[in-house]
């Protein structure tokens, strides 16, 4: 569970470089949730996310963030644990490769935590596997050579490793392939049930529509609202309002229904779509 | 990090920031050589005055430029403190103390200053330069003032270009550097550990991704450039081209008067009484 009272935070306050980033946000995000952060680019929505693992110091009389029942605006933190519980995943996660193979690049993460070499190997081999790769296989490759999905996967797992509670991801599709996006999403969904929290910002509209079960809506700095993707997307002015975008199978779905197809319009998945098309085709 | 992008560049609006780079890149090198010429007293409040009014001009927190000095205060606090101890009078004067093989000299003391002073001034004026400058602008400065080599057949605008990327993926450069570093540290790596060994260690997977970032971007530009026709200095034109404005011959012709009285000041060539009387 994360608790988001009051925040606010200002980039190089007292220069005149000063840029308030987030405003008096208030965010509850419950475990079990797949919670969705959209916003358009410079909304605050990596400056937030930063916030959950303590990346970011919360500033003075700026609000407070509570992750179960760690208090991130208190003066010491265990950083430790937060950052074990709290898995943070960066845009173009594959640009945090370092080691010379794969396993022990994953193994980073478990050997931060103080875990003796062979727990941390068998989590890193469990990790690589989940997410897809053939850990006997690639194990003692550099990670530098191989394809962009695979460093993506290699990242990936470097997180899941640590057996975080809490899944942050930062745009984890960006860059790929419909069909990468499509594999990496699912990967996501296998990990949640390891790992029961996952919070993902994104700018791709079907994913956000398709997976998350809450959404929340930064526009400057600001939190819009908190909602459940069909209040989101079937609502004209809540869309207006808070400049957002249709899902593509939704705007599909209405614009077949300006045709005459009846399909419904609130449909928020490429599968409901198909199964609307076949009731109105018949 | 965040501040060191744009250098230490102050954004204002002020007569010392709108001043062609050029000018202000000559009249630097006009004021620290006219600086080593300072000798008496007197002088040195002379530039110290001009100086202040420099900054005063410039419309920068004074404390902010007085800042620079805490990078030389060591320096400048050893310095002075040997030639106090270790000056020998040759005027016969007494020692005002002595310990073993330190003198303490009245002309050591004022020389002590005077060294003193000398680095400070010859701190501040550049700091003011580049508080009132943009990277970008002192290097186009610069391309423009060495044009003069290129009779010399040496490749100005590819040293301007070098300089001139370096510094435009210093933002970048940084940027990266900070989330790699908030990666790391999402994954526990210990930067916050007091242990250097340890902390040394941990700069280890900041540096590698680092590198390769580099080296992608690098690639990534070449392509760029490559893709639209760059082909060097040849028949290009500018696309801000820096312009003299009467200010700036203004402002030139001022800092040479300042040299002149200053030479003045110092070697006294009409044998005035009155510079004699201004002492030490």
């Amino acid at each position: 569970m994360i608790e988001v009272k009051n925040l606010s935070f200002v980039y190089s306050p007292k220069t005149p470089f000063t840029n308030q980033a987030l405003f008096d946000v208030n965010l509850r995000i419950e475990t079990g949730d797949f919670f969705g952060i959209i916003g358009s680019t410079g909304a605050g929505k990596s400056t937030l996310v930063s916030h959950f693992n303590a990346l970011t110091k919360i500033q003075k009389n700026s609000g407070a963030v509570i992750v179960d029942d760690m208090d991130l605006s208190a003066k010491k933190i265990d950083l430790k644990k937060l950052r074990a519980k709290v898995g943070m995943v960066f845009q173009y996660p594959e640009h945090q490769l370092f080691a010379d193979t794969v396993l022990k690049d994953v193994m980073f993460g478990p050997k931060n935590l103080g875990l003796n070499n062979a727990e941390a190997e068998k989590r890193a081999r469990d990790a690589i596997e989940l997410v897809g790769l053939d850990c006997k296989e690639i194990a003692e490759r550099s990670p530098f050579e191989l394809s962009g999905g695979q460093k993506r996967r290699v990242a990936l797992a470097g997180v899941i490793a640590m057996h975080p509670e809490i899944l942050v991801l930062d745009e984890p599709t960006a860059g790929l392939d419909p069909k990468g996006k499509r594999e990496i999403m699912d990967l996501i969904l296998r990990i949640k049930s390891d790992c029961p929290t996952v919070i993902m910002i994104s700018h791709n509209m079907d994913e956000i529509a398709e997976y998350c079960n809450k959404i929340a809506v930064l526009k400057y700095g600001r939190v819009m609202g908190v909602f459940s993707p069909r209040e989101l997307f079937g609502s004209e002015e809540l869309l207006e309002s808070c400049g957002v975008e249709l899902p593509l199978v939704t705007e599909l779905a209405v614009k077949l229904n300006a045709l005459g197809i009846a399909v419904d319009k609130s449909v928020l998945t490429e599968s409901e779509l198909f199964e609307e098309i076949k009731k109105a085709v018949g | 990090m965040r501040d060191v992008s744009m250098g230490q560049y102050y954004p204002a609006s002020s007569v010392v920031h709108r001043a062609d780079p050029r000018f202000k890149l000559v009249i630097l090198i006009l004021y620290l050589v006219t600086v080593f010429f300072c000798d008496s007293f007197f002088s040195f409040g002379f530039m110290t005055f001009f100086v202040l009014v420099t900054i005063f001009l410039s419309r920068v927190p004074i404390l902010k430029v007085l800042k620079s000095l805490r990078f030389v205060i060591v320096i400048l606090l050893f310095t002075t403190l040997l030639m106090m101890i270790f000056y020998s009078d040759t005027s016969g004067a007494a020692p005002l103390a002595e310990w073993g093989i330190f003198h303490i000299y009245l002309n050591g003391i004022y020389s002590a200053i005077k060294l003193g002073w000398r680095l400070m001034l010859l701190v501040l004026m550049p700091t003011v330069l580049t508080l009132t400058s943009t990277p970008t602008e002192l290097c186009d400065g610069l391309e423009s003032l060495l044009s003069p080599l290129k009779l010399l057949h040496i490749p100005v605008h590819v040293f301007a270009l070098i300089m001139s990327i370096a510094l435009s993926l210093i933002p970048s450069l940084i940027e990266e550097t900070d989330k790699i570093i908030n990666a790391q540290r999402s994954r526990g790596a210990a930067f916050e550990s007091r242990n250097p060994f340890k902390k040394i260690k941990a700069m280890i997977p900041v540096l590698i991704p680092l590198f390769v970032s580099s080296f992608r971007r690098a690639d990534e530009l070449a392509d760029a450039m490559d893709s639209r026709c760059y082909r060097g200095a040849k028949g290009r034109t500018r696309m801000k081209k820096l312009k003299a404005k009467l200010s700036d011959f203004v402002a030139l012709l001022f800092w040479c008067a300042i040299t002149v009285c200053i030479l003045f000041l110092n070697y006294n060539w009409c044998g005035w009484a009155f510079i004699t009387a201004l002492g030490i």
